[in-house]
């Protein structure tokens, strides 16, 4: 749907309340929650394949979070922020889910440090300009991701396509020259990644290639690509 | 955006890095204001501290998608806040209910444009539903800031279910074309 067209000057909109609504007042009746259960269910399945439809809701979340100005805030008790940064504490070993980067050898003297750093640092910068970027997409267009690294973060964004049924997909860095790609990481399901990459690897894009495999949830257990390699870009530096 | 906007912005895009120490800045920095909001809605201290606790998490959790969304950062935290605690309000209604099948709001996805759109529409929505006839204004913001339902306004203003659609319905149109303007 492409907007004003369909709907109607309010004089003509449908008298008894159970015709058949724009979809921009729809859009407000899930965004203010006025819709019962069946309804939200059947507008949220919607929601998932209409981009447009996600857009009419947001615009009205934007529209409509003033009037919680009114609501006057109130400090919550000083024991739930305990309680809360107790219930997001690091589990205590994170390393599992990793392979071993050994085999990275002459490349990367620094390589099994860096895999624990890959997990878990935080990162001061956030306006720093990308050094390097790529356009990884498969040969047929059916999978492209925008990749921008900027200081040790590398930002990934999904524009096209997905993870196959069951399988994760995973980036890796094939760097000028290198024998086999490094991973670095797996990619969230969400449209957007910010990984962080250590020091050592940054050193490695010039030149480089990144790519992305399809793996079992998780990722690779192996340290290598396991999966089909769905699409590659070289790495531009900026 | 402000600076305090700017400021709330970085720290979400530091959380989606995992930075405990930027989720700890962004709690102090708006648990007040989200409290405050669980606290309307529920209408329960206990239930709105369980309720902040879960909104918190799904923050930390979701930051990731917070640069997809297009909202701005305010607008993002209090709608995780209100559809959790929209979400639970309809559970405690409806405890007959399946509670599978009571959906989980779904945090909209929009293009980046919307976050253009989105800066406008802020100062607008008091003056346009001054622009309502008053009894449809209060609707709105009941359902907005007390989780009302067609139901509750329906009994509320006593009319028929359908009439109150109808009336809603009509003065979200009228809201939508004045928020355009």
């Amino acid at each position: 749907m492409t907007g004003d067209r369909d709907i109607p000057p309010p004089g003509e909109f449908p008298g008894d309340g159970s015709g058949e609504a724009p979809d921009t007042v729809l859009a407000a009746e899930y965004a203010l929650g006025l819709m019962d259960a069946a309804e939200a269910r059947a507008f949220a399945a919607r929601l998932d394949a209409e981009p447009a439809l996600r857009r009419l809701v947001a615009e009205w979340e934007e529209g409509f979070a003033p009037l919680a100005d009114a609501v006057p805030p109130v400090a919550p008790p000083a024991r739930l922020k305990s309680r809360i940064e107790a219930a997001i504490a690091p589990a205590p070993v994170l390393a599992p889910r990793r392979r071993s980067w050994g085999w990275l050898g002459g490349m990367l003297a620094a390589g099994a440090v860096a895999v624990a750093v890959l997990l878990v640092l935080p990162v001061r910068q956030v306006t720093v300009p990308p050094s390097f970027t790529a356009a990884i997409a498969a040969t047929d267009g059916s999978l492209q991701l925008a990749a921008a690294l900027s200081g040790d973060r590398l930002r990934v964004e999904r524009l096209a396509g997905s993870a196959p049924e069951g399988r994760v997909l995973e980036l890796w860095l094939i760097a000028e020259g290198a024998t086999a790609p490094v991973s670095l990481g797996v990619l969230p399901e969400a449209g957007v990644a910010d990984l962080t990459v250590p020091a050592a690897l940054t050193a490695a894009f010039a030149g480089g290639v990144l790519a992305v495999s399809d793996e079992p949830p998780g990722g690779s257990p192996t340290g290598a690509p396991t999966g089909t390699v769905l699409a590659t870009g070289a790495i531009t530096s900026l | 955006m402000d600076q305090r906007l700017a400021e709330i912005e970085g720290l979400i895009a530091r959380v989606a890095l995992r930075d405990r120490a930027a989720f700890s800045a962004l709690y102090d920095r708006t648990s007040a204001k989200l409290f405050g909001i669980c606290l309307r809605i529920l209408n329960d201290r206990a239930e709105a501290e369980d309720a902040l606790q879960e909104v918190y998490l799904r923050i930390w959790h979701r930051a990731d998608r917070y640069a997809a969304n297009g909202l701005s950062p305010m607008t993002w935290l209090i709608t995780v806040a209100r559809n959790l605690c929209l979400d639970r309000l309809r559970a405690r209604r409806a405890p007959m209910d399946d509670i599978d099948t009571v959906p989980e709001m779904a945090d909209a996805g929009p293009t980046p444009e919307a976050a253009a759109v989105a800066a406008g529409d802020r100062v607008r929505i008091a003056a346009c539903l001054d622009e309502l006839p008053a009894d449809r204004a209060d609707a709105v913001r009941r359902a907005y800031l007390d989780g009302e339902t067609y139901q509750d306004l329906a009994a509320r203003f006593g009319v028929p279910l359908n009439t109150m659609r109808t009336w809603l319905r009509r003065s979200l149109l009228r809201l939508r074309d004045c928020l355009s303007r």
